[in-house]
């Protein structure tokens, strides 16, 4: 009996993946909804505390797997990050500031209102000004969309993920140090671990296109080098203690400044993104635990709705001055919604870093749990209001 | 409906038609970005003209009615940099080129115009494939019979327009091996190809296009893809062969290179065009698509093997008075240059070798357009 049920739980990943992706294909295909609400649902519902299919997540090789999947995500937006456009409309950039800033404060006072901690608003309202680069690359591949609004959520997706990052890492390090005394310590801790991983990623981006020009075989081998490099890239920052988002985005960036080519074809790094992005997507979801969901289930629902109002308004708001129509404006901001997979990254990095606190956020994992299904549809429709994505992918 | 009759215009005046590529900056690829960008360009008076066009990744341009190369080149240089400006809003690079380089027909999406979508609908893939970006001039005539002469007249000299614009190597991310891949896509429609062979519009209009007419494969003129038609509501002809060249000094350059061969036709000093002519008409266009200013054309009267690069030359010398009547000699010397150093297709590939890849060919296309 024992051996039977180490067997079945030796299955019990490869099972899950299995069947996100066929429920992914099929919901794909009857609903027209996005393929990876699918997966992030069918993780949900394995996993321990709810159907106990799926063993509970413990980090480890798991988590470092769901880390390269994002690592993957992240390259690619970053390679199709053009900052020489944040310099000639800098609209974009005052853009990104202000719709993560109203964002922050929107989400503070919400915790406020519902009675959070200090510690907890703090942390709450920098998760919240992130928005999901897996969902938002996943999702802009899938539809193949292209336009102003796929432009400006990718730009501002990548901005507000390194905001994000700083000062969720902040509030991380206010809560090490417990005082507000070293407050100028812990931002500057943050700033030392985003200089860090950037400067790492940047170097990855000058030495592979290097070495590929060294072997002569930009076209064909240039993905599986950008693949292996970022897998690289993301076990060395894992190691030491530094940010695989900033690297692997500072990866992208610097490899696509260097004019190296990432063709269309192998967008989201082909097979191996694809299976990957099933083991990220139903990893996140399965770290989720109903009944904390349910627990949180109120103040989510007003974070989700206070986030949605900042970020619309934020980007509204400069959509004249930085060249687009209002309406635009608005479902540029509307696109921003999804939050779920890097929320759940930072979380589990955080609780590797030490700080438990974070399993006192009910609202974050019912956040998450939200938006893992409903942020994906979201992006999706308010890319086809835009009429960014081709009609014939629609759904019916 | 009858063709209209042939409407007046001042002879010899111009007017140049460019269709652009729109590129996205974070990936080098084409990209829907016509109805966006239309919109940013409403709000501010634009200098000349500008349109959507068949899939929304392109857009066309056009200069108003000139009679000088230099105001002419001012004015789409200034249109240049007003698209150049709104593209930096809205990180969109604008770039020339008859082809882009790696873009896939398939992913291409057709304008919501009523007009394209039922090309579309009748021509299927080969609306898509036709993503390709030209040059059109338009040339002033002062009459139909005029035009037909003139339209006859300079099929001798298609080959100048193909070799010298050419900048078309590249087709779905590989060498083509010609210089302007664009023609041949165009060559695919059933319509495409010479004008028949009359000097009287007369007959053109109440026999060819009537009969046409009957046939009901045809409505107006614009069902025709001619290298060149008349236009007889501007009361022009309309070269049609020329690659989008990468930078609008070659447009601008092109077209007074035209102004100038048509001032010289009306002279009729030459011998008049024939039915003859169009033995060697076929072969010599595909001469200059497939091997550019290295081509060789045989002369339509004589037979004689010309190669085309020296052919170009003894012509742009031959053109000097009338382009010191019409004030473009800067244009005649532009490309003279051009015909000796090579052309556009000739710097993409360079670009190719020095990049690396499609998309920093792509890239240095988009700065060379910008002028910097």
């Amino acid at each position: 009996m024992q051996e039977f049920l180490s067997v079945l739980t030796s299955l019990a990943w490869p099972f899950a993946i299995t069947l996100a992706w066929l429920v992914g294909e099929f919901g794909q295909r009857w609903t027209g909804l996005p393929r990876i609400s699918f997966y992030g649902l069918v993780g949900f519902i394995l996993a321990a505390p709810q159907l106990g299919v799926l063993p509970l997540p413990e980090g480890g090789t798991t988590l470092l797997l769901a880390d390269v999947g994002f690592g993957l995500i992240l390259f690619e937006l970053g390679y199709r990050i053009n900052l020489r456009w944040l310099r000639t409309n800098p609209w974009i950039g005052i853009t990104g500031l202000v719709e993560a800033g109203l964002t922050f404060v929107g989400v503070y006072l919400v915790a406020n209102a519902f009675g959070a901690a200090l510690i907890d608003r703090l942390m709450l309202a920098s998760l919240s000004m992130a928005t999901s680069p897996a969902t938002v690359v996943r999702v802009i591949n899938e539809q193949k969309s292209s336009g102003q609004v796929t432009e400006r959520a990718l730009h501002l997706c990548a901005l507000n993920c390194v905001l994000a990052v700083f000062a969720f890492n902040a509030t991380v390090g206010l809560w090490i140090f417990r005082t507000f005394e070293d407050v100028g310590d812990a931002l500057w801790n943050s700033l030392v671990v985003l200089g860090v991983s950037a400067f790492t990623g940047a170097v990855f981006g000058l030495v592979v296109p290097g070495v590929l020009r060294l072997l002569g075989k930009l076209a064909q081998d240039a993905t599986v080098a950008f693949a292996l490099a970022v897998i690289l890239l993301v076990a060395i920052t894992y190691a030491l203690g530094l940010s695989p988002v900033v690297a692997a985005l500072a990866f992208g960036l610097t490899a696509r400044h260097r004019r190296v080519a990432f063709s269309q074809a192998q967008r989201n790094f082909g097979a191996l993104g694809e299976l990957l992005t099933v083991v990220l997507f139903v990893f996140a979801a399965s770290t989720l635990d109903w009944r904390r969901v349910w627990a949180g289930a109120a103040l989510a629902v007003a974070l989700v709705l206070v986030r949605l109002i900042a970020k619309t308004a934020g980007v509204t708001a400069f959509a004249h001055l930085s060249g687009i129509s209002w309406r635009k404006g608005m479902l540029t901001g509307v696109a921003l919604t999804p939050l779920s997979v890097f929320v759940i990254l930072l979380i589990e990095h955080a609780r590797h870093a030490g700080v438990q606190v974070v399993e006192e956020l009910r609202a974050v994992a019912a956040v998450t749990m939200l938006l893992e299904v409903f942020g994906p549809i979201i992006l999706q429709r308010a890319l086809v209001w835009a009429r960014e994505a081709p009609e014939s992918h629609h759904a019916a | 409906m009858p063709l209209e009759p042939f409407a007046t215009s001042a002879p010899l005046t111009f007017g140049v038609e460019l269709e652009l590529q729109l590129v996205s900056l974070s990936d080098f690829d084409l990209t829907p970005a016509s109805p966006d960008l239309m919109h940013l360009l409403k709000r501010k008076p634009f200098p000349g003209n500008v349109t959507p066009e068949i899939t929304e990744s392109m857009i066309e341009i056009n200069s108003s009615v000139q009679t000088d190369y230099r105001t002419l080149l001012a004015e789409l240089l200034e249109i240049r940099d007003t698209l150049v400006a709104a593209g930096d809003v809205l990180n969109i690079g604008i770039a020339g080129g008859g082809t882009h380089p790696f873009q896939h027909w398939s992913e291409q999406r057709i304008s919501a115009k009523p007009r394209y979508q039922e090309l579309s609908a009748l021509y299927g893939y080969l609306a898509k494939q036709f993503t390709v970006f030209g040059q059109h001039v338009h040339i002033g005539c002062a009459s139909g019979d005029d035009a037909l002469f003139l339209l006859h007249a300079l099929s001798r000299y298609i080959p100048h327009f193909i070799a010298l614009s050419a900048s078309s190597p590249f087709v779905q991310g590989h060498d083509s091996g010609f210089d302007s891949a664009r023609l041949n896509s165009v060559s695919a429609f059933p319509l495409s190809g010479r004008a028949p062979f009359t000097l009287s519009w007369a007959d053109f209009a109440d026999v060819y296009f009537a009969k046409m007419e009957r046939t009901r494969i045809i409505r107006s003129m614009k069902d025709f893809y001619w290298d060149l038609r008349p236009k007889p509501e501007y009361g022009t002809i309309e070269l049609r062969v020329c690659d989008t060249p990468l930078t609008v000094e070659r447009a601008a350059a092109l077209a007074a290179y035209l102004q100038a061969l048509c001032r010289h036709l009306l002279e009729r000093k030459e011998a008049p065009p024939l039915e003859d002519d169009y033995l060697v008409y076929n072969y010599n266009r595909f001469q200059a698509s497939r091997f550019g200013l290295d081509g060789v054309i045989t002369h339509p009267k004589t037979y004689e093997q010309l190669p085309l690069r020296e052919d170009i030359i003894a012509t742009l010398d031959l053109m000097e008075p009338h382009a010191q009547a019409l004030g473009s000699l800067d244009a005649l010397l532009h490309l003279a240059a051009t015909a000796s150093d090579g052309g556009d297709a000739s710097f993409l590939r360079g670009q190719h070798e020095r990049q690396g890849s499609t998309e920093g060919m792509v890239d240095a296309a988009i700065r060379r357009f910008r002028g910097r």
